[in-house]
Formats: structure tokens, C-alpha cells, sequence
């Protein structure tokens, strides 16, 4: 297993590598720079220099080589978009608070969704299973600009009962133990996620539990429950694991659309706005972060099938024909 | 027994406030700032595109201010004259303006200033203006721009400490009213820190009304009141805090109380039914000329199909602007356009003369459209309209100009709200690479020589007019007779709508809505037209705001 | 596929059932099978309306999706009775416009997710039943792929390729096959060492026929449920991309975008996000039913049911 370990970690460089290059190329492909001026164009000399200035005008090799060599040593440039820090100090700072706001969405998605999937799956086909379903479908139509619109209508201006901005500012109880403007951030995020995990809950435990072994085990005479427990919550876990691995990152990367409707000054923005400010330090150090944190998470997710199931073998040779 | 007046507070520069004034410590004015945009620096003469909504250029006093009616007063500068050759500005400085490090500010650091922003490693994105002003543009600035002079050569010195020197490349009148941009940063922090010196309270010097507190990017901005402020605007405030928020929550923040100011530009139609069915909202919303921002069409003329002029006056007749303004825009946002000047802008059309040349007449229309080879709309290209990635209203405003011209000419005409890089970087392409579009456009000082003068052909428009060219400039030149002058600009701007250069829909209504507690005569008071609100570019605004007590 | 005359390892207790009445094929039983699943008709009912909305929208719509009448702006529903679901903010009808929503959200929706399917699912089975180099190339194109910068790359396809449905689906697809090419994988790395594909190995059976009949059918539910969810994430995305000039342009007509739209104005027109949200919500829910008959009905251990 360490050994695996250890194959998987120095594949993700050569990931990282690769991702690199691609984001790089991209970035520089796409029309309009970062310093195109919004009314008349900046006076070609003015426009030669300041990207001479910033190292744009050389070729876009030469300038990939010289951003990973200054990656490797950790130094990822200067934002443009806030040129007094440093990439790294501005996600330092934002990503801090973005992974508070992941972390306390994916307990409660995580804690609802698979106790919501749980119930339905084990009164399949009954009004209450097609009532997770249902309420499941609406969480994931609605799109979460949308929801936080409506929670912040609802909750912060008609009935006064929530703030509507900010997080961990407002409103905190026990010394800042628990704010009440952390509410409808998680809420308005964690409905499309809880979606999700109900649903693969269920559908997965539904699976096995038609499962011919367990139609064996039930004819042995094992007790239900055991029977439940023990087989079914086991196999059901893979597809679980990989559908809710993949919520995982995306949640403690953040939302745009949480963040900047609730006032949250996370890191969840920058991956849209780098984007479209042509931001390229932010840019390339977001992709990296991102591909970082995938890796990371497919590693494990691989690893988790593993114990899950002890006949899975990872990295081994398929037998018979190929 | 007769309790004595509570002693009226002062501020801490020794002002005392009004009576209806709250207490001092009350004197907080809440703005949101937006967490979408790029915003890089307290000061324009740095990135003048990417100034902080909020807290922006309070750290030092340009050379002269407008009033309300837009005529230059001393800001800065105490006074101005211009000597007999015509080029040769003088700017006296006022006297005791102090830097909030002890040091005095000086001629110097407007000279530093005006080099920076001149300098092509700069890179100033409105570097374009002086060039642009032609004749008002200070000497030797493009060259210098261009790599060709040393920033010493700009036409720009100090003669003494409060002495400042302009020479312009020709004469040129109104140019103390471009000196509205004249702004100023320390020579030696610039030296010591360089031009974003401002973004750190501990290296930030303020020659303004306020100071900064505090800054944290994306969290919020914290200015307080110069003690050692002795220019022309001090603060009646002590405060200013800015919270950074989604435009699309201004108003529910405005409405929950936590700020004190929202701008047209954020609220929805929705917010305006708001404001409408609530007095003290409709009676807050203070409506103002703004920049005399006009939203239009532009073309590429030197390609077809729009190089045949019955093509565009096809598209300029099939537009209907009264309908579109009254149901899509709103009347309380807009007024119907048929030229570029705004009715309130000098030389502007207000007898609507120009009507007569683009207007909604869909039989005119398709007549044009006919007479250009495309009966009915038979064999016309399918086109892409672009928009400058524009907020949901506004789109919709564009969107329905564009069914206005489908739907008359039966034509294929589709929209496109594109990424805001993308649409400049085809637009500023030359040859051009945009096709048709519809963006907005404001002045920079109030004069037609500025809004007529974009539509000059060597500017950003692919439309050019022999005719148009030279009565502008002209125009522009024309010195000691300014009726003649205006009269000048109107055939100009005559030109430019009978040849179509663009097919103008509608001039904004800008406006700000204020909590009632927060009061000031720079927009509490009418100007000389009746109208009130902040008007564009009152900068002494921020040394005349104060809060009043509440009930 | 066996008929129902044949007993079924394991199946034990219902010897009865072993007795043909007739003799019926895997797939009349499966129809069968799927037709007497209630839900299962809805959802196949609900797919059906829409589809045919999608294609007859000429027919079926009251009003030209882009006609805009500026003196009937963002009415509400019967507010004016030539418009039951009122209009939007530039004056056109709404039913229509949901009507013809219908055809580029389905068209779009369905095409990214049947690429999803067509490259992910082969892509994801060999990789987990391979396992090995295979395994581990594929895995790294994963890693890499999902890192990839869309929106980067949607900007410059678009700006290289113009606009347009084909553009949009291109730029979606590109990342689109990822999670069901996952979740197969996943499936496919423990379902091979299931006793009887370990048994079916060992007896020589090819690996083309393990994979599509033996283990395949096993993976079929998590695979719809990710198309079921998919459909709406395309949908969506769909918007996103719209909303910075990258989707489909005005005035075409596509659910996301209205739902995306209505944000601004959702205090008041509430109809502007009611009725495509429901839209997308019904056209989802109908995929999910329908997805989980046809498992249903295809699922070779439920042919006693």
C-alpha cells in the first residue's frame, strides 16, 4: 500500500506538470489580456511596455519555463487583480475561509443526504422513497444563485430572522463558537450537494440489496438487520464513494455564487474571476490547486475502494483475453 | 429652567456642524463596494478603470472641481489663467496643503504625476484622453506616450512650489475643465513605494479628506477624516465605510440598513417598483444627468452590409425608442434618443430636430432597406449583435432594440452579451472585427468637442465623415465666439445622425438612492436646471455629505 | 439471455415460477416488465410531452419564440389572457419561449450526456476491468481532465468557432464524460472480481462479453443516475456559459438561461423563475423514473417480479 502510495504521488507531479502546460497554453490563446483598457486601446508603446513589465512579451514557452521555475520554489507571482500581496498570501487568506464554508456544507449535505437516501432506500417504491426523490430532484434543478436569492428574500428581508451577508461577522453566539450568518450560506449550498448524496444513497443500497447474495444470506437466516449491515452497506459504498468523493473537492473550492451573494470573502470567486479579469498568476495557480486536490481525492477515493471491498486490487493485471 | 443649546460638535478639522447634524461620532456613511469587479487602486492616476467603487480618490485633491452646473471651480488650484499665445496654462495651487506625512504638497508632485501617468511603462489606460483632446491635449503627451520623449518633456512643470505650468498642443478653452483630471500622488512615496503606495495603510499619504484606516480586499475599506486636511472639501464626516457585496444585493443590504447609498447602475426594475410604491424611497432617489451616457449602435461601416447608407438608416428607422424606453427601459432610467447629446449637454438638440433623422417609422424603414437590395428582407446576412458583457437589465434594453429592428425589417438578428475582453479586444482590432454592436458611452468633461469627438474618424468608431471631422475640429478650435461655436457642434452632430455613424436609442437617467438621514446641499439642492442629485464629477460632494438626526 | 425456463442460481424459493407458461423473450419480458412499473410510464410519459414539445414547438407554441411586444413587458401570468404564463422582460410570451426552451435545453442536455456516456462508459470499464496500464493511463487523462479550465477553453473555442449550439455542446462535452467514466470504473473494479465473472474468466468467456452482458447491467444504476443528474447540470452550465456571452445567443430560448435571467427580478415577476425551474425539475424527475424502469426492467434478477 505504501508502495501504491508513493506510485500515485509522483504520477500527480507529472499531472500537475501536464495540467500546467495545458492552462498555460489555453490562457494565453484566448483573445484579450489582461491589460486591454476598457474605452479607446492603450498606445502601442504604453501596451509594449507594460507587458514587457510584467514578462508578457516574450514567447510563450520561454514564459511557462520561466513561471515553473519560479512555481517550484513556491514563488507563484503577483495577482494583477490585487497587486499588493502575493498569489500565495491571497489564497492563503481566501481559501481559509472558503474551506470553512465547505467543510460545515459537506457535514450537514453529507449527514442529511446519506440518512435522506438510507430511509428511502429501505422503503423502496414507497411514498416515502418517492418523496426523497422528488425533493431531491427539486434541490438539484434549482441552481444555488437561485436558492440563496430566495433564502436571502425570504429569511433577511421579509421575515428579518437571518443576516443576509458575511460570515462569522454577525450575530455570533458563544464568543463566535456558532454565527447565525453562517446559516443560509451552508443551506443555500449544501441543497444541491444533499441532492446528490440522497440519491446515490439510495440507488446504491437499492442495488444490492437485490443483490442474489443476500437473497442468499436472508435464506441461510442470518437476521435482517445484520444482513443489512453487513452486505449491503458494504457494496453499496463504491459507487457511493465516487459520486461523493467527487462533491468533496468541488465544495471545499467553493462557489462564486455563495461567496458573492453572501458577502463571504473566499476563494471560491477567483476561479471565475481570474478567468474573466485574464488574471494569469491567479489563473495558474487555481488550476494547479484544483488538480492538486483532485488527485489527491481520486488517490484516496482508490484507496477507499480498496478497504471497502478487499478483492479489489488496484494496479493489477486484468487475466483472460484483452 | 432653560437648558443651554447642546454645544453644535466640530469636526476634526475645526468645522462645525450643521444643526440638523448628528453627533459626531454618528457622522458614518456606509457605500457597498463590488466583490465582482477588478478594482486595483485607490487612484486614478494609476489604473483609472480600476478604482475602487468605494474610498476611490479621496487621498489627494485634483486640480479643480466641477459645480453643479459642470463649469470648473478651484479644487487644488486656486485660480488659472492662460497667457496671450493660447498654450500656455498657469495653475496657482492653494496655499497650506499638507501631505498627512508632515509634508507640504507642492507643484512637484502634480509634475510627478502627470510624468507617471505619461510614462509607457505606466501603461495609464486613459493615456488615450489627452491624445483624444487633441488641441487640449497637454504638448508632446502622445509622443511621450509613445516611447518617442522622455516624460520630462511632457508640456508640464513647475514654475515654483504652487506654481504649475500646462502648455496644451493648441488652443484650446475649456481645458481647465480636463482638468478635472488632474490628479495628484506624492512624488516621494511614488519614488519610495511605487504607484500603489495607497493599498497599505502603513505606506498610504493622503493629501484628501480622508485617510485610510483600514484595507482588507474583498472584506472592506475603512476611511477616516483627515485631521491635517486644509484643502477645499473637508470632511463633514468622520467615516467612511465601504462592505464589499454583490451589486445584486445592494438594494436588500440598503433595505436591511447596513449601507446608506445605492447607484442606479445596481438596481433591477423590481427595485425600482420598489422605490416607486414607497414615498420616502421615491422621494430619496435623486435623479441626475450622470455623464449625458447615451446607448447606441455601432457599426462597420467600411465593410458591407452597413457600408450602404440605406442599410443604416433601415436600422435606424425600425427602432422604437418611445416603446422600448416606456416598457423595457423605464422611463425613471431613460428618455428616448435620437442623437448623441443629451438634452441638458451644451449644443445638445432639445427642440428634437434631429428626430427627423432617427426615429420609428417602419415603412421608412423597410423602403431604406429595399432601396438597399434586401426587399422585405429577402437575402439580408443573418447578423450578430454584440453587447459588452451587460447586467441582465440592461441587456434586455439592447434585446428589445434588437427584435424592434428584426421584426420591421424581417431580418435575422441575433444577440450576443459577450465577455467584456472579448468584445473590446475585436472592437479596438484594426481593422475592426466588430461587426455591429451596442454599448454606452458618457462624457469625460462637459464639452461636445469630448462626446462629439469620439465619433471622429480617428477614433473608436469605423465610421468616417470628411464633413463631420472638420466641423468638429473646427468646432473645437474656435475660439472668442462660443454661439458660433456651439452652432458648430450641432451641424456636426447633424451629420453624424443623417449619415447614420450610429443608431442612437436611448440617454440615461442616472441617479442614487439615500437613506433620508443622509443629507448635504451638493445633492440635497437643485442646479440651474432644477435638477438635483449628485452630479457627475461634484467632488466636493465628499467634503459636503454629513448624516442628520434621526427621528 | 436465458429465457424464464431456466432456473436461476440462487433462486431457490420460487420453483414455481420456473414453469413456462409460454415462451416469451428476455426482451418481452423486460417490456412487460417495465410497462406494469407505474413510475416507470410516468416518467416514460413525461419524457414523451417533452420531446414532442421539442420537435412540434412551431406548432404547439401560441407565439414565435422571439416576438417582443414592448407594451407587454413582464406580465404576469393571466394578467393578459393572450399569455397564461405571462411574458418576460423584453415583452415575449413565456409559454412560448418554454416551449421552445424545450428543444435547445433537451437537445443540448441529452447530446453531452449521450457523448458522456459513449466515451465514459468504454473508457470507464476497460480501465477498472483492465486494470493495470491501462488503468493507469486512463486515470491520469481523468486527473488531468479534470483540472482542465472550461471556461478558458469554452472562450476560445467560441471565439475560434463562433457561437451556436454545436460550439456550446463541444465546450460542455469536453469534461462532460468524466464522472460516469469514474463511476464505471469504480463499478467495474469490484463487479470483476464478482464469483461469477471471477468463474466466467476462468472458463475462458471473452472480455468484450463479460463486460457488455455480465457486467454492464450491474453497473446500469449508478450510470442513469448520473445521466439523470447530468441533465440538469448540462442545462445549467448551459446558462452559466450564456451568462458571459458564451451560450446560445439571444433570442433562442433555453431554460437555463431564463432561470439564470429571472435572478434579477424574482422579487416581483416570480414567473420568470417558477415555470423553467419546473420545467427542468419535471423533464429531470421524468429521466430519473424512466431511468430507474428501464434498470428495472432490464435487470436479470428481477425477471420473477
Amino acid at each position: 500500500m505504501a508502495d501504491y502510495i508513493i506510485r500515485r504521488l509522483i504520477s500527480l507531479v507529472f499531472v500537475l506538470l501536464a495540467v500546467s502546460a495545458i492552462v498555460f497554453a489555453m490562457m494565453h490563446a484566448v483573445p484579450g489580456g489582461p491589460f486591454d483598457t476598457q474605452q479607446g486601446h492603450l498606445p502601442p508603446a504604453a501596451r509594449e511596455n507594460i507587458l514587457r513589465k510584467y514578462g508578457l512579451d516574450k514567447p510563450v514557452w520561454q514564459q511557462y519555463l520561466n513561471y515553473m521555475s519560479h512555481a517550484l520554489r513556491f514563488d507563484f507571482g503577483i495577482p494583477y487583480q490585487q497587486p499588493q500581496t502575493t498569489v500565495a498570501a491571497l489564497i492563503a487568506k481566501t481559501w481559509s475561509v472558503t474551506l470553512q464554508v465547505g467543510v460545515m456544507t459537506i457535514i450537514v449535505a453529507f449527514g442529511l443526504g446519506i440518512t435522506a437516501g438510507k430511509f428511502a432506500a429501505y422503503h423502496q417504491n414507497s411514498w416515502i422513497d418517492n418523496l426523497v426523490t422528488f425533493t431531491a430532484t427539486l434541490g438539484v434543478t434549482v441552481p444555488n444563485f437561485v436558492v440563496a436569492m430566495w433564502f436571502i428574500l425570504f429569511f433577511g428581508v421579509a421575515r428579518q430572522w437571518l443576516p443576509v451577508g458575511g460570515w462569522g461577522v454577525s450575530h455570533c453566539l458563544f464568543g463566535s463558537w456558532f454565527c447565525t450568518d453562517w446559516i443560509l450560506p451552508v443551506a443555500a449550498y449544501a441543497l444541491a450537494p444533499m441532492a446528490v448524496v440522497a440519491r446515490y444513497t439510495r440507488s446504491s443500497i437499492v442495488d444490492v440489496i437485490r443483490e442474489d447474495y443476500v437473497r442468499t444470506a436472508r435464506a441461510k437466516g442470518l437476521a435482517e438487520s445484520l444482513v443489512m449491515k453487513r452486505h449491503v452497506l458494504r457494496n453499496a459504498q463504491i459507487p457511493m464513494v465516487t459520486a461523493l468523493g467527487t462533491e468533496i473537492p468541488n465544495l471545499i473550492t467553493g462557489s462564486i455564487f455563495i461567496e458573492t451573494t453572501f458577502r463571504i470573502n473566499g476563494l471560491g470567486k477567483f476561479f471565475v474571476t481570474s478567468t474573466l479579469h485574464r488574471d494569469y498568476p491567479m489563473i495558474m495557480a487555481t488550476f494547479l490547486l484544483v488538480a492538486l486536490l483532485w488527485g489527491v481525492t481520486y488517490m484516496l477515493t482508490d484507496i477507499a475502494y480498496t478497504m471497502i471491498d478487499p478483492r479489489v486490487r488496484l494496479g493489477a493485471r486484468g487475466e483472460g483475453h484483452g | 429652567m432653560v437648558r443651554p443649546a447642546p454645544a453644535r460638535e466640530k469636526t476634526v478639522n475645526g468645522l462645525v456642524l450643521p444643526d440638523d447634524a448628528a453627533p459626531y461620532s454618528e457622522q458614518v456613511l456606509r457605500l457597498p463596494c463590488d466583490n465582482t469587479r477588478n478594482e486595483t487602486t485607490f487612484d486614478s492616476a494609476v489604473t483609472i478603470y480600476q478604482v475602487f467603487g468605494c474610498g476611490g480618490n479621496l487621498f489627494g485633491d485634483t486640480l479643480v472641481d466641477l459645480d453643479k452646473d459642470f463649469t470648473p471651480r478651484p479644487a487644488a488650484a486656486a485660480s488659472w489663467s492662460v497667457a496671450d499665445d493660447g498654450v500656455t496654462w498657469t495653475f496657482r495651487l492653494r496655499e497650506g496643503m499638507m501631505w498627512s506625512d508632515g509634508t507640504p504638497v507642492t507643484a512637484h508632485d502634480y509634475v510627478a504625476t502627470f510624468r507617471l501617468e505619461a510614462t509607457p511603462e505606466h501603461g495609464w489606460d486613459f493615456s488615450w484622453f489627452y491624445t483624444a483632446l487633441g488641441d487640449g491635449g497637454i504638448a508632446n503627451w502622445t509622443r511621450v506616450v509613445a516611447g518617442e520623449l522622455p516624460p520630462e518633456e511632457l508640456g508640464v512643470r513647475a514654475i515654483d512650489e504652487l506654481t504649475l505650468e500646462i502648455v496644451t498642443e493648441g488652443f484650446f478653452p475649456p481645458f481647465p475643465g480636463a482638468m478635472k483630471f488632474g490628479y495628484v500622488l506624492q512624488k516621494r512615496a511614488l519614488e519610495q513605494h511605487g504607484p500603489f503606495y495607497n493599498n497599505d495603510p502603513a505606506t498610504s499619504v493622503s493629501s484628501g479628506p480622508y485617510i485610510l484606516d483600514e484595507f482588507d480586499p474583498g472584506n472592506r475599506i475603512i476611511l477616516v477624516a483627515n485631521p491635517d486636511y486644509t484643502g477645499y472639501r473637508p470632511a463633514r464626516l468622520a467615516r467612511i465605510e465601504g462592505i464589499y457585496m454583490s451589486p445584486a444585493t445592494y438594494f436588500i443590504a440598503f433595505q436591511t440598513g447596513e449601507i446608506d447609498l445605492v447607484s442606479d447602475g445596481a438596481l433591477t426594475p423590481t427595485d425600482f417598483i420598489s422605490i416607486d410604491r414607497d414615498p420616502v424611497l421615491r422621494d430619496n432617489y435623486l435623479r441626475h444627468y450622470g455623464d449625458f451616457r447615451t446607448d447606441y449602435i455601432l457599426f462597420d461601416t467600411f465593410n458591407p452590409p452597413f457600408d450602404d447608407l440605406d442599410v443604416r438608416k433601415a436600422f435606424a428607422f425600425s427602432v422604437d425608442r418611445e416603446a422600448i424606453v416606456r416598457g423595457v427601459y423605464g422611463e425613471i432610467k431613460a428618455m428616448p434618443a435620437h442623437s448623441m447629446l443629451m438634452p441638458g449637454f451644451p449644443a445638445a438638440d432639445t427642440e428634437g430636430t434631429l428626430a427627423g433623422f432617427q426615429h420609428f417609422d417602419c415603412g421608412l424603414a423597410r423602403q431604406h432597406l429595399a432601396a438597399a437590395g434586401f426587399p422585405g428582407g429577402d437575402g439580408f446576412p443573418g447578423l450578430e449583435m454584440w453587447l459588452r458583457g451587460e447586467a441582465p437589465a440592461l441587456a434586455a434594453v439592447y434585446q428589445a432594440t434588437a427584435a424592434s429592428i428584426a421584426q420591421c425589417l424581417k431580418i435575422d438578428l441575433q444577440v450576443s452579451n459577450k465577455d467584456g475582453k472579448v468584445f473590446m479586444d475585436a472592437l479596438n482590432a484594426r481593422p475592426t472585427r466588430l461587426q455591429l454592436g451596442a454599448v454606452s458611452y458618457g462624457m469625460d468633461f462637459l464639452d461636445p468637442a469630448n462626446l462629439l469627438g469620439a465619433w471622429v474618424s480617428t477614433g473608436r468608431h469605423s465610421w468616417k465623415n470628411e464633413a463631420f471631422d472638420q466641423a468638429v475640429v473646427g468646432a473645437s478650435r474656435l475660439l472668442g465666439n462660443p454661439d458660433r461655436r456651439l452652432q458648430m457642434f450641432r451641424d456636426a452632430e447633424r451629420i453624424l445622425v443623417d449619415d447614420v455613424g450610429g443608431v442612437f436609442i436611448a440617454h440615461r437617467w442616472q441617479g442614487d438612492l439615500f437613506k433620508p438621514h443622509v443629507l448635504g446641499d451638493s445633492f440635497r439642492q437643485p442646479d440651474s436646471n432644477g435638477v438635483y442629485g449628485r452630479h457627475w464629477g461634484n467632488d466636493w460632494f465628499w467634503g459636503d455629505v454629513y448624516i442628520g438626526k434621526r427621528e | 439471455m436465458a429465457s424464464s425456463s431456466t432456473a436461476r442460481f440462487g433462486d431457490t424459493g420460487r420453483a414455481l415460477d420456473v414453469i413456462p407458461t409460454e415462451h416469451r423473450s428476455f426482451w418481452q419480458d423486460a417490456r412487460r416488465r417495465f410497462l406494469r412499473n407505474r413510475l416507470a410510464v410516468f416518467g416514460l410519459a413525461i419524457v414523451s410531452c417533452i420531446a414532442l414539445l421539442a420537435i412540434f414547438a412551431e406548432f404547439l407554441a401560441p407565439f414565435p419564440y422571439d416576438f417582443a411586444r414592448f407594451d407587454r413587458v413582464l406580465l404576469l401570468p393571466f394578467e393578459n389572457t393572450d399569455h397564461p404564463l405571462g411574458t418576460d422582460e423584453v415583452g415575449r410570451d413565456y409559454l412560448s419561449r418554454l416551449i421552445f426552451g424545450a428543444r435547445t435545453s433537451l437537445m443540448v442536455s441529452l447530446v453531452v450526456q449521450g457523448i458522456a456516456v459513449l466515451i465514459g462508459v468504454p473508457v470507464g470499464a476497460l480501465a477498472g476491468y483492465l486494470g493495470g496500464a491501462f488503468d493507469f493511463v486512463v486515470s491520469r487523462i481523468i486527473d488531468v481532465m479534470t483540472a482542465f479550465p472550461s471556461l478558458l477553453f469554452a472562450i476560445l473555442i467560441i471565439s475560434i468557432l463562433g457561437g451556436g449550439l454545436q460550439t456550446i455542446i463541444v465546450a460542455l462535452s469536453i469534461t462532460g464524460w468524466i464522472l460516469i467514466a469514474r463511476l464505471t470504473r469504480a463499478q467495474f473494479l469490484t463487479l470483476r472480481e464478482q464469483e461469477y465473472a471471477v468463474a466466467a474468466r476462468a472458463l475462458g468467456v471473452p472480455v468484450r462479453r463479460i463486460i457488455f452482458r455480465h457486467l454492464l447491467p450491474n453497473a446500469l444504476t449508478t450510470i442513469l443516475v448520473a445521466v439523470s443528474f447530468g441533465i440538469p447540470a448540462t442545462i445549467f452550465a448551459e446558462a452559466g456559459l450564456s451568462f458571459i456571452g458564451l451560450g446560445i445567443n439571444d433570442p433562442m430560448a433555453s431554460w437555463g438561461k431564463m432561470v439564470g435571467v429571472s435572478n434579477a427580478y424574482v422579487r416581483v415577476y416570480w414567473h420568470l423563475a417558477l415555470f423553467p425551474t419546473l420545467a427542468i425539475a419535471l423533464t429531470m424527475l421524468g429521466f430519473a423514473f424512466l431511468g430507474d424502469g428501464l434498470r428495472d426492467a432490464l435487470d436479470p434478477k428481477q425477471q420473477s417480479q
